[in-house]
């Protein structure tokens, strides 16, 4: 952006800094990410009223204006929520950061069917580089020594023995004068394990989990337009680490547009291309002109695309609660291609689609993130096996007509006193293409809740229960002669005593947590694993650990 | 891009961007333009070729050396045409006038852990072989060499194809190398490589442990990495196009000869087939428009019909005839000690497989009349013009290689037997010069070579003598090559006393030897070429045989070999040759019952041009010459006139 283009807001300095100060102080505990957690979250504050387009200064003094108005509503705002924080979990202070954030001049519903709290907000729009950050990092292992490993058998299970990971996201955001519009730039890198100080080796395990740019009210004040490659998706179950309706990872883009407050509509199409040969096959071919040698030629090479359309709306109940249904879609296509199956014999692939609908029902109390969310979707064809998984076990036709995958899903979270409650659960069937039952098709199911209490402002205590199941499409003979479908149960309790500075809270990060764990699997369950797998052998398992979780600023949460 | 818009064009041209319309701003000397094909040559007998395996002989461009392996001779070295071309001042130097270089065509890459550096291992015949350089390369090559009246011959192979294909004996679709049985009188064990199978009459045939299941499928190979890929063009990559029989095993049985695999995996091709030989016509002559070379150098010549030989020779100098170059040599390789077998590829009778098993000595199928022969050949005939008995120009002298370089000039055994040889060729080898061809009989110009790279080299047969006996054995042998009727053909290498043994090691990098112009085997060919140069006699001349002897110990004339040069196309030029290749002591030119007599008269002074053994001798009465030659030397003697 040309220096001249953008607005400068020297002399709102102190105020700003002090907004930005207490905004910080809010921000540093907000939910997580990509495949981290997000409770439901608020949707970001609607932009102030854009500035008239014409080149006068008058019009320029005006838009001026019309921001600190903006602005210092926004301050009066932040300083009853510290008011308020503060009477109820001190915080420390945060160094001022540059510029203030756009407020939408519109009447809102309360935002968000579980946050109550600036905690839970999604960062808003404010000049300049920002910084955010969801992690988990974990030492720990079983009680003979050997390495922590998920020990779930659901799809969706614990995420308390999941191992490390983090997002770290910078961003660039910069208000337009000329076009009263809001530009973000997101850059998000993910490591995963192994990290450097367990392995030794000096090398991480990298990906590129946002990269986009977002332009608000460019046009039109309550249109969005993104395009990059984005996570994009809604609200999770945390403690499964588990976005039950919506979670795509496409390159591409969309839009949304605010029709009245809180109405919400989400259009978006992209595309991927999962690593597998019935998307890209590369095959040795001789150079070309007579070189000597070989380099390879991608015969397939063929992309999945995805749309998705999204329509949610939040009524409000009483001052601060809510009621939030969501009606959810996607379209997955990919065209037709052929492959080698032979050198220079080639085999045609036909082309596939799917489909998805959803909805959701989210109730909310607006206070300490307490909401149930209730959710079901139906995936049929190529959808059913999700947007960044190849089908398999194809139908005749070599297509995967006749895949269904169904989900049904209940989460919440409930805070009262020093005593807080997480529900995690669904159920969900799946069966792939290929007539018939098989090992790939599944049904499988999980109830997991997590009380918490806290022991004043800085420390608590979680237990964890869950029970699941999983029965999957292959028959096994009984002793009696007769033969049943492969069932398999599982137990764990799971103790976790934590610091957490933010103070009280499910969704109050960081945490310094000790982990344990305790896995009781059936026999059904230890038939899941190959011969001299460990958990083929173990009844019980017992997980140690020692870790930490954090997430502040980071737009992995946003809902749009 | 003859559909780019003139005016698009223009500009592209000016911009150097045109694409199909030139190079642009790109120099591709005169690579661009057709050539126009020239005679360069006058009299083949005139020349000195020197033969060039291009990988190990100068290495002029780095950029190309993909692979390259210094540890392994196996592999590619990174020799090219460029570095040839660089050199050509040394090989001026030695008196070389025609290059024979190694195939240039587009070769399986390695198979085996062996490279195609050698060139006998064809992938793509429309294609160059990148580690040597382009075409650009190519014709600067000949350019060059013809600016230096040096010539240029190219090898080629229309026997057989790389490792194109293999026999799938198990049905399994994939190549195997196994063992099969279990060693009892029923299931003996038998080894296999689907590879390269032994030869079957029936052709190949598949079987499995319940018995053979009919012919062996043909799968082409595809491993771009190795260069094991379909072969080019496209007539090759049918089965059909080959004889499907397996690797010969015995080169005495006809069937086996002709039809049979070169071992290595090399796949035979069915040049019976009129679509073959036509492609084969085809493919090699465009070559030659590509590059104005002067003459072929033939591979497994006795592995392929005569009558393809009849077809291709004839058909390939008509094309060039019509381009307007004349005198091109095509001269063969014929790997076999028999005289009569190697002239019978050059001799104008129709010969059939039935003359072919009887060269062979083994019984043959009664070959129909000439003119039926000629009639089912015609069916190949595309252009009106009726196929004759012409052949081949030359072949190398393979019999010479044995019955005299080996076992006269190495071993010591009597100069009678080259007499025999020699005495032989004018009966067993072409007596007339094709019709447009070189001009000369093939009896007149055999290619005389010591070694090349299929044999071991002619010091390392020797190594068990002394270094300066060795070196006098090989200076004596290239004496005879020099002045024996016909065209010497120098190995490479040879110059600078190298010494390999068996391929690969008969194939080393010659830049390693530094190109030493001081060396003494560089000198004495340097001499060799000089005085065949100076002397027309040497290159032009009929040959009569004055001497040869039994006499291999202490009798006066013993390793004596005496002959002169005279009359035939060289004019008044005349030399008398004497050798003694006796290891141990002087011999003479006389016995107590028996003068040497030569045509020139009584009185006439010769001269040793030579330096082996004395500066003058005077024929004496009767045309007697009596000259004293030291052990493993020889004289070349010519009239005083002709000296001054």
């Amino acid at each position: 952006m040309p220096p001249q283009h953008r607005l400068r807001l020297a002399a709102l300095a102190p105020a700003l800094a002090l907004a930005i100060t207490l905004h910080a102080g809010l921000a540093h505990a907000e939910p997580d990410t990509a495949t981290e957690p997000v409770a439901t979250e608020p949707t970001p504050p609607v932009e102030p009223t854009p500035p008239s387009t014409g080149d006068d200064e008058r019009a320029r003094t005006e838009a001026l204006e019309r921001r600190v108005e903006a602005l210092e509503a926004e301050l009066k705002r932040l300083a009853e929520a510290s008011a308020k924080s503060d009477a109820q979990t001190p915080r420390a202070a945060k160094p001022a950061q540059s510029a203030p954030t756009p407020k939408s001049t519109r009447t809102r519903a309360p935002q968000a069917s579980s946050g109550d709290s600036s905690d839970n907000r999604t960062p808003d729009y404010a000049e300049g580089f920002h910084f955010g950050s969801y992690g988990r990092v974990v030492a720990g292992g079983d009680h003979r020594g050997r390495a922590g490993r998920d020990g779930d058998i659901v799809s969706f299970g614990s995420r308390l023995d999941e191992s490390n990971y983090a997002e770290l996201e910078l961003r660039r955001e910069d208000y337009w004068e000329e076009t009263d519009s809001y530009t973000r730039i997101v850059a998000t890198a993910a490591v995963a394990n192994p990290m450097f100080h367990y392995s030794g080796v000096f090398a991480a395990k990298l990906a590129m989990r946002n990269l986009y740019i977002e332009e608000s009210g460019l046009g039109a004040k309550h249109l969005k337009v993104w395009a990059g490659s984005r996570m994009y998706r809604g609200d999770d179950i945390y403690v499964l680490n588990f976005w039950p309706l919506d979670n795509l990872n496409t390159l591409g883009g969309g839009l949304s547009y605010e029709f009245i407050p809180n109405l919400v509509l989400k259009l978006h199409t992209g595309v991927n291309q999962p690593d597998n040969g019935l998307f890209g096959q590369d095959v040795a071919r001789p150079r070309p002109l007579g070189q000597i040698g070989s380099q390879n030629v991608r015969i397939t090479d063929r992309q999945k695309s995805i749309s998705s359309i999204k329509l949610s709306h939040i009524f409000a109940v009483g001052k601060q609660g809510g009621i939030k249904p969501v009606v959810y879609g996607e379209l997955h296509y990919m065209p037709k291609a052929q492959r080698e199956r032979e050198t220079q014999q080639y085999e045609s692939l036909p082309d596939d689609v799917g489909f998805l609908v959803g909805t959701q029902l989210g109730l909310f109390t607006g206070k300490r993130s307490t909401h149930l969310n209730l959710v079901f979707r139906y995936a049929g064809g190529l959808a059913a096996y999700g947007e960044f998984n190849a089908p398999s076990r194809l139908a005749p036709d070599r297509t995967s007509k006749g895949a269904r995958e169904i989900i049904g899903a209940l989460s919440g979270n409930y805070e009262v006193g020093p005593f807080g409650l997480l529900l995690g659960s669904y159920v969900r069937s799946f069966r792939n293409a290929s007539p018939g039952l098989d090992v790939d098709d599944l049904g499988e199911g999980i109830v997991l809740v997590r009380p918490t209490v806290w022991f004043g402002k800085i420390a608590g205590l979680s237990l964890e229960g869950s029970y699941q199941a999983q029965r999957r499409g292959v028959l096994l003979r009984q002793p009696d002669g007769s033969n049943k479908p492969q069932f398999g149960q599982l137990g764990r309790i799971g103790l976790v005593p934590f610091l957490t500075p933010a103070g009280r809270g499910n969704y109050a990060r960081p945490h310094i947590r000790v982990l344990y764990l305790l896995t009781m699997r059936d026999a059904g369950a230890r038939r899941l694993y190959p011969a001299d797998d460990i958990y083929a052998i173990r009844k019980v398992d017992h997980f140690f650990g020692l870790g930490a979780e954090w997430w502040f600023g980071s737009t992995s949460y946003f809902r749009d | 891009m003859t559909n780019t818009h003139p005016t698009l064009s223009r500009l592209l041209a000016t911009l150097g961007l045109a694409v199909g319309t030139g190079g642009g701003c790109m120099d591709f000397g005169d690579a661009e333009e057709p050539l126009a094909l020239q005679t360069h040559v006058d009299d083949w007998r005139d020349e000195v070729i020197y033969q060039v395996l291009v990988d190990r002989f100068a290495n002029g461009d780095v950029s190309n050396d993909f692979g390259v392996r210094y540890d392994d001779l196996a592999r590619y070295q990174g020799g090219d045409w460029r570095g040839l071309r660089q050199r050509l001042d040394y090989l001026q130097q030695l008196g070389v006038t025609t290059l024979w270089i190694s195939p240039i065509i587009r070769n399986v890459e390695t198979d085996a852990n062996v490279d195609g550096y050698h060139g006998y291992w064809a992938q793509d015949l429309t294609q160059l072989n990148a580690h040597f350089g382009d075409i650009t390369e190519l014709r600067a090559l000949v350019d060059d060499a013809h600016a230096r009246d040096m010539k240029i011959v190219v090898d080629i192979v229309t026997n057989h194809v790389g490792q194109a294909f293999y026999y799938d004996l198990n049905l399994n679709g994939a190549p195997d190398i196994n063992f099969q049985g279990n060693g009892s009188p029923m299931n003996p064990t038998r080894h296999y490589t689907e590879y390269d199978p032994d030869f079957d009459p029936r052709g190949v045939q598949a079987f499995t442990s319940l018995g053979e299941a009919g012919p062996a499928p043909i799968v082409f190979q595809y491993d771009p990495a190795t260069g094991h890929i379909p072969p080019n063009p496209a007539l090759l990559r049918d089965p059909a196009a080959y004889n499907r029989k397996g690797r010969t095993y015995d080169f005495d049985d006809p069937d086996q000869l002709l039809h049979g695999d070169f071992p290595g995996g090399l796949k035979d091709l069915d040049t019976s087939r009129c679509d073959v030989k036509q492609l084969l016509v085809d493919v090699f002559v465009t070559w030659v428009e590509q590059t104005d070379i002067d003459g072929f150098r033939i591979d497994t010549v006795k592995h392929v019909e005569y009558a393809f030989w009849r077809f291709f020779t004839q058909r390939v100098r008509a094309r060039l005839a019509e381009r307007g170059k004349h005198n091109f040599l095509m001269f063969g390789e014929v790997f076999d000690g028999r005289d009569a077998l190697l002239g019978s590829f050059t001799r104008h009778d129709i010969l059939g497989t039935g003359d072919l098993a009887a060269a062979l000595g083994r019984p043959g199928p009664v070959d129909p009349s000439d003119e039926e022969q000629l009639a089912a050949e015609a069916e190949c005939v595309t252009d009106g013009v009726p196929l004759r008995g012409d052949q081949l120009d030359s072949v190398f002298y393979f019999s010479q290689h044995f019955q005299a370089v080996r076992d006269v000039f190495q071993q010591s055994q009597s100069t009678d037997r080259i007499e025999a040889l020699w005495t032989a060729r004018a009966t067993n080898w072409g007596d007339t010069p094709n019709e447009d061809g070189i001009g000369v009989a093939p009896r007149d110009m055999p290619i005389n070579f010591l070694d090349n790279h299929d044999v071991p080299r002619f010091l390392y047969n020797v190594r068990d003598r002394d270094a300066q006996t060795q070196r006098k054995l090989l200076h004596n042998a290239i004496a005879l090559q020099f002045t024996a009727q016909g065209v010497p053909c120098i190995y490479y290498g040879t110059e600078q006393g190298l010494a390999g043994g068996n391929d690969p090691a008969n194939r080393e990098r010659l830049w390693d030897t530094g190109f030493d112009v001081t060396h003494p085997t560089f000198a004495w060919v340097q001499k060799l070429a000089g005085l065949r140069a100076k002397y027309r006699s040497l290159r032009r001349g009929g040959l009569q045989v004055l001497w040869s002897t039994t006499a291999v110990a202490d009798e006066a004339d013993a390793g004596i070999f005496a002959f002169e040069r005279l009359g035939g196309d060289g004019g008044g030029s005349y030399a008398v040759v004497v050798f003694n290749t006796n290891a141990t002591k002087a011999s003479t030119t006389r016995t107590e019952t028996r003068d040497m007599v030569v045509t020139a008269p009584a009185g006439t002074v010769l001269v040793d041009v030579l330096g082996g053994g004395g500066d003058a001798v005077t024929v004496g009465d009767g045309g007697v010459l009596e000259v004293t030659v030291p052990a493993l030397s020889a004289m070349v003697l010519v009239p005083q006139a002709e000296v001054d």
